[in-house]
């Protein structure tokens, strides 16, 4: 799969963060230090500094490391992120998911693993029967 | 006339089998394993060491194990749980903490994500018939690459597992 | 503050605890309480009871040991042998078993 690299819109929007239009399909690798919507398709890998959003109708099928990251669309793949994952009510998200902070709203569909860090109580066997 | 709830108070502990048809409300510690037709609150200071079969489970406290819910598993912003889930409805609340699979049954033309990292998966309880790699059961169409979210089938078959009746001792 | 286990409960296993426990459900296994048991009407204990004092109104096959005082109300069903050195039985209740008040 070729490398591609996404530009910034060329229309001269105000500040924001960058959008990845409805219409739009990526494959191939993203990566910046800015926050980033996806409102289309993006296939391959997402890499973030920031606070990646995908939107109602963004759809994103990659293994994605961010700072943070809101899904209220779809999502399939592994996500890693530094600060928070929040899964809101009409999305769904399939993928393990490595964060410290995790939001799941009610009716959200998701399916995989969550690897939060659990404090348990002193001499707790965490080995599960 | 309120509905009736077990309670296990804070300084008391139960390890084995509990089974019931009402709530149950943990302020102390239990080890073994919960089978109820209502819903288990794991009160904040609570401690359940157990596998859970209920109706809804609500985590305030500290969790190990497996749940396997009918309804709901709310895991709230003081609870803390370690073990996999399989509910047609999950709510992590911000500030709640955990670790272990989310199964809501929703099944899908894909395959499951491959397990990341070191840690072994963990044994299953008695596995919901939801969680299988089966074709998925009769619902709005399975549709190609590009799934529809506003898709929303009819609720995930429910676990036939829920206890309705106690085990009844013989009355002499 | 006291730990109830309500009529429609069974549990299978032990009980500990260092508070009072009211049983409506059933409980098999073992009981040991630093506290007071009470065993309400309907409830039914197959199982060994360490405690400090115990009251019957329900149905207990079991020994009981307890460091204080055992009380059978007058619809309370004992099997077991009790070891206290306070013990009441009521008009109407039935027991059966040895009772030693460590004289």
């Amino acid at each position: 799969m070729p490398e591609e690299r996404i530009t910034r819109r060329s229309e001269p929007a105000p500040q924001g963060p960058c959008v990845i239009g409805q219409q739009i399909e990526i494959r191939g690798s993203v990566t910046g230090a800015e926050d980033l919507v996806v409102q289309g398709r993006v296939e391959g890998t997402i890499s973030l500094k920031r606070h990646l959003t995908i939107e109602p109708t963004g759809v994103v099928e990659a293994d994605v490391e961010v700072h943070d990251l809101t899904v209220q669309g779809e999502m399939r793949g592994d996500i890693t992120a530094a600060q928070s994952v929040s899964i809101n009510a009409n999305a769904k998200v399939i993928g393990n998911i490595r964060a410290p902070r995790v939001i799941l709203e009610d009716g959200a569909r998701f399916r995989g693993s969550v690897d939060m860090e659990v404090k348990l109580p002193e001499g707790l066997n965490v080995s599960r029967k | 006339m309120p509905d009736p709830v077990t309670i296990v108070g804070e300084h008391t502990r139960i390890s084995g089998n509990i089974e019931g048809d009402e709530d149950l409300r943990i302020k102390g510690r239990v080890d073994g394993k919960i089978r109820l037709s209502r819903t288990l609150y794991v009160e904040e200071g609570g401690v359940v060491v157990a596998d859970l079969e209920v109706r809804v489970a609500v985590v305030s406290g500290v969790m190990v194990g497996n749940i396997q819910a009918s309804e709901l598993v709310h895991i709230t912003e003081n609870g803390r749980m370690v073990g996999d889930i399989s509910a047609p409805r999950v709510i992590l609340v911000d500030g709640a903490a955990f670790r272990g699979r989310v199964e809501m049954g929703e099944s899908d033309s894909r395959s499951e994500p491959p397990r990341r990292g070191a840690a072994p998966p963990p044994p299953r309880s008695p596995a919901p018939p939801s969680r299988s790699t089966a074709p998925p059961p009769p619902r709005s169409p399975a549709p190609p690459p590009r799934p529809v979210h506003a898709a929303s089938g009819p609720p995930p078959p429910q676990p036939p597992r829920i206890v309705d009746k106690k085990k009844l001792v013989k009355k002499g | 503050m006291s730990t109830v286990i309500g009529s429609s409960i069974v549990v299978d296993g032990e009980v500990r605890g260092e508070e009072d426990l009211i049983v409506q459900g059933t409980v098999k296994g073992k009981i040991a309480l630093k506290e007071h048991l009470t065993v309400e009407k309907g409830g039914v204990i197959e199982a060994d009871i360490e405690t400090a004092t115990v009251t019957v109104s329900g149905k207990v096959t079991g020994n009981i040991v307890a460091t204080d005082k055992v009380e059978i109300r007058a619809d309370g069903r004992m099997i077991g042998d009790i070891k206290s050195p306070r013990i009441l039985i009521a008009d109407g209740a039935a027991f059966k078993g040895s009772v030693d008040m460590e004289v």
